[in-house]
């Protein structure tokens, strides 16, 4: 009796202990999680500052003063640039190993190690096979050619482990605890994360196979109809005045043709919310004579934020500016002479090319009439509950085979490599080391030719007055139409043959205007002597930028300001009067009276308060849904054309056949479809207001969430009031907009800058100052940047920590 | 008297040893202290529980009062209540039964052990 007595609470202990102690299904380990001295508890902060005063970390040379200002930017002064990147990665880990972390985990393909989920393991699948991994590696040991740079990251590396050593399971990150792993040893390899990460948010966006599914569908007249590669009177990036003196190398289209292979589904592609702005005022449009450089990067908005800011000082470099977790570079920022920043400029970077194999086992391609051999790769994924999977990559000289019969290919004849820029050995990095050091335009353009993407729109400033403007990436030399749709893999004409040199690539200096800007929009007109394509530019933002900046002069920073958070809807003071007008107003009822004359008194401003923009906005849906209805009933994936090419069609186009609505049995017209979706939404508009109360104004409505990366909600932030939307300067969307707002003014006795970000230094959501910027961030209250060579005296400087070498 | 001392020394024991060692030493030390001490089933249950229990609830109380219950409004929004009260019951009710299963273990162990030293003694 004594005996089943002792077995039984033993092993009912031992049960209970064990599953308090393990994940079940998704419940956390309960007892470690809710133990109050190791568990969440232990992730609380108090209110205040809880820095520590002192501290050491073994592996520095000497002893680093850490400065914080009101926004808890880390300035880090060291003696030298060793000790500045290891303290550098020591406090980046304090903050935000999570994230860092998660996205090591992306970037390598590893996130099903630790999340049990088929999509989640699909999608490593996907990152390995369009060669995150690999570019991470090869990138890395790239940088094993530059000796300093490589020394910031090993530096960088060792002191994120600094961090990591000295952590118990109480200080893990509130994230780990909840999903029940351990933060792994950091490596310089993972330093390198930020390459694969933006080009996979940047330079991997293309049509190609829905191009091609379209074409097919559609036949040529058409589809050039429904996807234009430029329309009316854009103004892109460089100025349509600038001249081009140069030879260009020739590239004539071979006599051939595209195989048309349709493809039923597609791999993820980069949102297309993902957008920046920015701009330059030279000295002749300021009122103090100085440049002044604005930048923000449209990006997703998520908690921790992509950026994290520093002041870097080693005593040679001085350098202030953000950089995503994990890498110890600054991408956008200023020193004591210039400043830089970034927008994507969309540049087609990824061509596919059908493989045809001799036979099942795929050791072999055609390939030039001949049989070439293939390399395999197999890659390991070790899941979360405890099973492993392997998953073969085939790779070609084209690149990866990425979709074959394993992998979005369901017939033997769809087997498509890709060819990225981004596989090909970079020295972006150096470029970006060198920018942080720069301190003239001739430094700042030798950097450039170490910018091999993603593709992006620097706009450059300098104390001595220049400003610039330079698109600088890795651009083969295409005949027209080369890799916009599936190529023939067998065939040597599809391939690249050179690229661009860099004497021929766009950029622009000093001219008279006086200022430049970028927002994604075509880089250049059809003047420039190479073929530009991209699926995706931006259409409205950099108007309106170059409109103001037209007329704007006797600039002040706060004017800089005032454009990036301006919230004129561009597209809708060139669609809404049209739609307006095709209104039947003579049997309104009372109701559709108000909602017509909400929209008829609106001066598109799609400020926070309004209601019109929701009117608009929720009635430019419907219309643009129903328009396109017709590719609902199409089973192969097919981009449906964009709201600029919509709203050109209605105006531009009579007859236009697509203002059927397919669920009706009569024939609408353009006037029809605007009276029926007029309706809708008024209707739709007053369902919302039923379940989300009276106040439909635009903040409300457009309902601007900061979503935690893990999509745990109690971390997330919804309903920031601000304004702007997709398209508008003050890119605010649902879950995307300016993710770091910069305002600098190089003034050569000292540079000034201003900045904010919706989302916090800390990516503790136990920190009472997780998130705190975002209201700044959505009210335009900018924080004056705190800089300079000796800041040590500032009354800025809420807290000196002294890091000691052990 | 014994009950007393017995929580206290639960508390105050696995108080300092929670500091370095994993959430459930709290586990062990009721079982050690459930066999050192002994004592009737009921005993040494409401001894493990109320030890366990008060350390848990209090220690996790205190950090939510002094943290304004920063982190606790969040967490327990990924449970089914909406209260952050729930959460320090749920991390009492764990410590309390942590210590009550621990002392119960300890001291049916301690009634095995006496039973077999009984045995050789009268054989």
């Amino acid at each position: 009796m004594k005996t089943f007595r002792f077995v039984f609470f033993v092993s009912l202990t031992i049960a209970f202990g064990a599953s308090l102690n393990t994940k079940i299904g998704s419940i956390p380990p309960l007892g470690k999680l809710l133990s109050p001295f190791e568990g969440f508890w232990q992730n609380a902060e108090e209110p205040g500052i809880n820095y520590l005063e002192e501290l050491s970390i073994k592996g520095l040379h000497s002893t680093v003063k850490v400065y914080y200002d009101e926004m808890r930017i880390p300035h880090i002064y060291a003696d030298n640039e060793h000790d500045l990147h290891m303290v550098q990665g020591y406090l980046t880990a304090r903050d935000r190993l999570w994230q860092m972390d998660f996205f090591a985990r992306l970037v390598l393909g590893r996130l099903s190690e630790v999340i049990d989920n088929p999509a989640i393991l699909d999608f490593d699948k996907m990152n390995r096979r369009i060669g995150l991994k690999r570019m991470t590696i090869e990138f890395y040991e790239k940088t094993k050619s530059s000796p300093e740079l490589h020394a910031v990251i090993n530096a960088y590396s060792d002191g994120v482990n600094a961090y990591i050593d000295k952590m118990g399971y109480g200080d893990y990150p509130v994230e780990f605890k909840l999903m029940d792993y351990e933060p792994e040893d950091w490596t310089p390899l993972k330093t390198c994360l930020a390459y694969a990460m933006l080009s996979n948010t940047l330079s991997k966006g293309e049509s190609d196979l829905e191009n091609t599914n379209a074409l097919k569908l559609f036949g040529e007249d058409l589809f050039n109809i429904l996807y234009p590669e430029q329309l009316g009177n854009l103004d892109p990036v460089i100025r349509k005045t600038r001249k081009w003196d140069f030879n260009p190398i020739p590239a004539v289209k071979p006599d051939i043709e595209f195989p048309l292979i349709t493809t039923d589904a597609t791999i993820d592609k980069p949102h297309p919310l993902n957008g920046s702005n920015n701009f330059a005022v030279g000295p002749s449009k300021t009122k103090s004579g100085n440049v002044l450089l604005a930048n923000e990067p449209d990006l997703e908005l998520t908690l921790p934020s992509i950026w994290y800011a520093y002041h870097l000082n080693d005593g040679n470099k001085n350098v202030m500016g953000v950089t995503v977790p994990g890498t110890p570079i600054m991408l956008i920022g200023f020193n004591d002479s210039i400043s830089w920043g970034v927008t994507n400029s969309p540049r087609d970077q990824v061509d596919w090319y059908s493989v045809e194999f001799r036979d099942d086992k795929r050791d072999e391609y055609l390939y030039n009439n001949q049989w070439f051999k293939t390399e395999k790769k197999i890659e390991e994924f070790k899941l979360a509950n405890g099973k492993t999977v392997y998953d073969t990559i085939i790779y070609t000289h084209h690149g990866p085979v990425v979709y074959d019969r394993n992998y979005k290919g369901d017939n033997k004849k769809r087997n498509y490599a890709m060819k990225w820029i981004a596989h090909f050995p970079s020295t972006t990095f150096d470029a970006m080391y060198d920018i942080n050091k720069a301190s003239n335009y001739d430094q700042f353009v030798n950097a450039m030719k170490k910018f091999q993407g993603p593709p992006q729109n620097f706009i450059f400033g300098a104390s001595n007055g220049d400003i610039a403007l330079w698109l600088p990436g890795k651009f083969p030399v295409k005949w027209k139409e080369q890799g916009k749709f599936l190529m023939d893999g067998s065939s040597i004409d599809h391939e690249w043959k050179k690229f661009i040199p860099f004497d021929h690539y766009l950029y622009d200096k000093n001219p008279e205007q006086g200022y430049l800007t970028s927002a994604n929009q075509h880089p250049v007109d059809s003047i420039y002597p190479y073929y530009v394509y991209d699926h995706n530019y931006e259409y409205y933002r950099g108007r309106r930028i170059n409109d103001r900046l037209r007329v704007l002069d006797n600039m002040l920073p706060k004017d800089m300001m005032k454009l990036q958070n301006d919230n004129y809807n561009y597209m809708a003071s060139e669609s809404l009067p049209m739609m307006l007008s095709y209104l039947d107003t003579s049997r309104f009822t009372t109701k559709e009276w108000n909602y017509f004359k909400t929209l008829n008194e609106w001066d598109y401003f799609n400020d926070p308060n309004l209601k019109a923009p929701s009117a608009y906005q929720l009635w430019w849906d419907i219309l643009y849904r129903n328009t396109w209805d017709e590719f609902d009933t199409i089973s192969i994936e097919v981009d449906r054309p964009n709201k600029y090419v919509t709203i050109d069609r209605f105006k531009n186009d009579s007859s236009f056949v697509f203002a059927d609505l397919l669920t009706t049995s009569t024939k609408e017209s353009t006037a029809d479809l605007m009276n029926i979706t007029f309706k809708n939404a008024l209707d739709s508009m007053e369902n919302w207001v039923k379940i989300h109360g009276e106040d439909n104004s635009w903040y409300k409505f457009k309902n601007t969430t900061v979503r935690h990366l893990a999509r745990l909600d109690p971390f997330s932030v919804s309903e920031v009031p601000v304004g702007g939307y997709g398209g508008i300067v003050n890119a605010a969307s649902k879950g995307h907009g300016p993710s770091w707002r910069m305002v600098v003014e190089l003034d050569p006795n000292g540079t000034k800058a201003w900045g904010v970000y919706p989302g916090s230094q800390t990516g503790n959501p136990g920190s009472p100052l997780y998130g705190h910027m975002i209201e700044n961030w959505a009210t335009a209250n900018y924080y004056e940047l705190l800089f300079g060579r000796d800041i040590s005296n500032s009354d800025k400087v809420i807290f000196t920590q002294t890091i000691e070498a052990k | 008297m014994k009950l007393i001392a017995r929580i206290i020394l639960i508390i105050a024991v696995s108080y300092l040893l929670s500091m370095y060692l994993p959430w459930w030493i709290l586990i062990v030390i009721s079982f050690l202290v459930g066999f050192a001490i002994p004592g009737n089933g009921i005993n040494q249950f409401i001894a493990g529980f109320l030890g366990g229990g008060l350390l848990w609830m209090t220690f996790a109380w205190m950090i939510d009062i002094q943290t304004e219950s920063i982190l606790s409004e969040k967490i327990i929004k990924l449970f089914p209540f909406d209260d952050p009260i729930f959460l320090l019951i749920l991390a009492g009710l764990i410590g309390a039964l942590a210590g009550a299963l621990g002392a119960m273990s300890g001291n049916s162990f301690r009634q095995l052990f006496m039973k077999k030293k009984q045995k050789s003694f009268y054989s």
